[in-house]
């Protein structure tokens, strides 16, 4: 026992007691599925044909891997490298998706915040808009680009800048008229209060719309790449599918998980912790 | 002393917010500041003194009367006359150096002479170990003197003050009265201080404007003629010259409180 306890003790130190109780309870879940699973593979209550086995999910990434050489295969859309053209491709295009987006939903969304008569011009056209869901935009959008990436591309622009035209607007409008006043009157232009003020002002606001627009624009563009792309992750689960591969669709299905977490965890949380926690803009667990 | 700011004939209407009805929020109302002074001005709440302090801002357009700053009609904000709001006017995502710096960062002046600059007020204010924290770290009265500093720091040519001590305890706010007195012997400026404490107007101003119920009218102007370096409250309150003046002017501002309860 003693072995466990030191074990225990210098874990704790090396991350700390709440994290490591986080981190515990965090992963039971999956443990037991995973238990699940494989009880599955042993006892059979599902064919395989439903549900493979990790074993068989492992080696499809060899097989899809298959005829691997070199950084350019691993990107170029060929019959070389299915997995990691397929990632880089989805990924490629949240990348594409979000710096454009983005910051065209953030500049568009302070510009309705800060002008009443604009945003009363605006704000019902986004509703409009808005209220059609991400991928009820997609048989539109295969007869405006055909099937490819400009229409998953479109898919994932749409879904990403509506959600950050609103969340920025809306905390535009939320942010205290003392602020702008105390900017403007130390002599301060209106772009001095739009980057002084509102941008910071808005930001809890804002990182919710940037974590609602990641959450909803990445499975947007899953669902536009099985319908209208003809690469990414969700081009992949669709053509496995439809071949009976199984075990590629679990596969792609665990990659987009991990995937999503990894941008949650290591992106959009610390750009949390970095400013509006900072800032003492939000509720802070002690 | 030559004249710094000149109220003239400064009428001021504005609608109401839920009832759209027109508000008569001033009227008529002159007032003529010297530089260097110091004026405090009270009256029952809703008075107008807080519409007449954003009418001097800038920050609330007057269409009635004439506003002059060293002979220079006012049109809007300007650096010229800093403002101490009420509370939580220092901007959250910013530390309280940075904050203090923030009127010569939008001048544009270079980073080296900024932070010299802020390090002098930081001292002022008594800030000295607190220049990195974000205000949600400082307490109320920390709160205020970042405020303070901050409009003091972008060297403003009048200072107008707008209830800043009315959120802070009773213990700090006694001090931050007693620092004020001294920044104002520092720095020399022009200060309006606008209350609706009496003992706060008395102790601080050289001249105390006492305003109206609405529409608001300068009422009377009393002078309290103590030498700033004296006051002190741990003097001030047995001290007839400062007792009187404060119960005159109290005198003047219940006169208006009560007629309006008659009513």
């Amino acid at each position: 026992m003693s072995i466990f306890n030191d074990l225990s003790i210098a874990l704790q130190r090396k991350i700390g007691r709440q994290r490591l109780r986080k981190w515990i309870l965090g992963s039971i879940p999956f443990i037991f599925l995973i238990i699940l699973w494989e009880m599955n593979s042993y006892f059979v209550w599902l064919e395989p044909v439903y549900i493979p086995t990790s074993g068989s999910v492992w080696e499809a990434i060899f097989t899809l891997q298959e005829g691997c050489e070199g950084v350019a295969a691993a990107v170029a859309l060929d019959n070389s490298c299915l997995m990691t053209t397929h990632i880089f491709s989805s990924i490629g295009r949240v990348i594409l998706a979000a710096v454009v987006g983005l910051p065209l939903g953030i500049a568009f969304g302070v510009i309705a915040g800060m002008n009443r008569t604009l945003s009363k011009f605006l704000e019902p056209i986004g509703i409009f808009f808005n209220s059609i869901s991400g991928i009820a935009w997609i048989p539109l959008a295969i007869v405006w680009f055909g099937i490819g990436w400009q229409t998953t591309l479109f898919i994932m622009l749409n879904t990403i800048f509506w959600l950050l035209f609103f969340n920025t607007m809306l905390g535009v409008r939320g942010v205290a008229k003392v602020f702008e006043q105390s900017v403007l009157t130390m002599g301060g232009s209106r772009w001095d209060v739009i980057t002084q003020v509102y941008i910071p002002g808005a930001m809890p606001s804002i990182i919710t719309g940037c974590r609602m627009a990641m959450g909803f624009g990445w499975r947007a563009l899953i669902a536009a790449e099985m319908i209208g792309g003809d690469s990414g992750l969700g081009f992949m689960i669709f053509t496995s599918a439809a071949e009976f591969k199984i075990e590629e669709v679990f596969l792609g299905v665990i990659i987009i998980s991990i995937i999503f977490m990894a941008t949650d965890r290591y992106l959009l949380v610390p750009m949390e912790r970095w400013t509006i926690q900072r800032w003492g803009l939000v509720w802070k667990p002690t | 002393m030559p004249e710094k700011l000149l109220v003239e004939n400064l009428t001021h209407h504005y609608p109401d917010e839920y009832t759209g009805e027109s508000v008569h929020a001033l009227d008529d109302v002159d007032l003529s500041v010297q530089e260097g002074e110091f004026i405090s001005v009270v009256g029952p709440s809703g008075c107008g003194k807080s519409t007449l302090l954003n009418i001097l801002a800038g920050l609330l357009p007057y269409h009635v009367g004439k506003v002059t700053v060293d002979g220079h009609m006012i049109h809007g904000p300007g650096p010229e006359r800093g403002v101490v709001f009420q509370e939580h006017a220092i901007l959250p995502w910013r530390t309280v150096n940075r904050n203090i710096g923030h009127g010569l960062e939008i001048r544009g002046v270079p980073k080296a002479e900024r932070d010299n600059r802020v390090a002098q007020f930081v001292d002022l204010v008594g800030l000295t170990g607190f220049e990195d924290k974000y205000p949600h770290e400082l307490s109320g009265g920390m709160k205020q003197r970042t405020a303070v500093a901050r409009t003091l720091c972008a060297d403003p040519e009048v200072m107008l003050m707008d209830e800043p001590f009315a959120a802070v305890d009773a213990q700090t706010r006694i001090t931050l009265q007693e620092e004020l007195i001294r920044i104002s012997i520092a720095t020399k400026k022009t200060i309006i201080f606008i209350t609706h404490s009496v003992d706060e107007a008395a102790f601080l101003a050289d001249r105390c404007v006492i305003f109206s119920r609405r529409p608001g009218r300068i009422k009377a102007i009393v002078d309290v003629d103590i030498p700033r370096e004296e006051r002190i409250w741990g003097n001030m309150n047995a001290d007839t010259r400062f007792t009187s003046k404060r119960d005159e002017i109290l005198h003047l501002v219940r006169e208006e409180v009560s007629v309006e309860h008659e009513e």
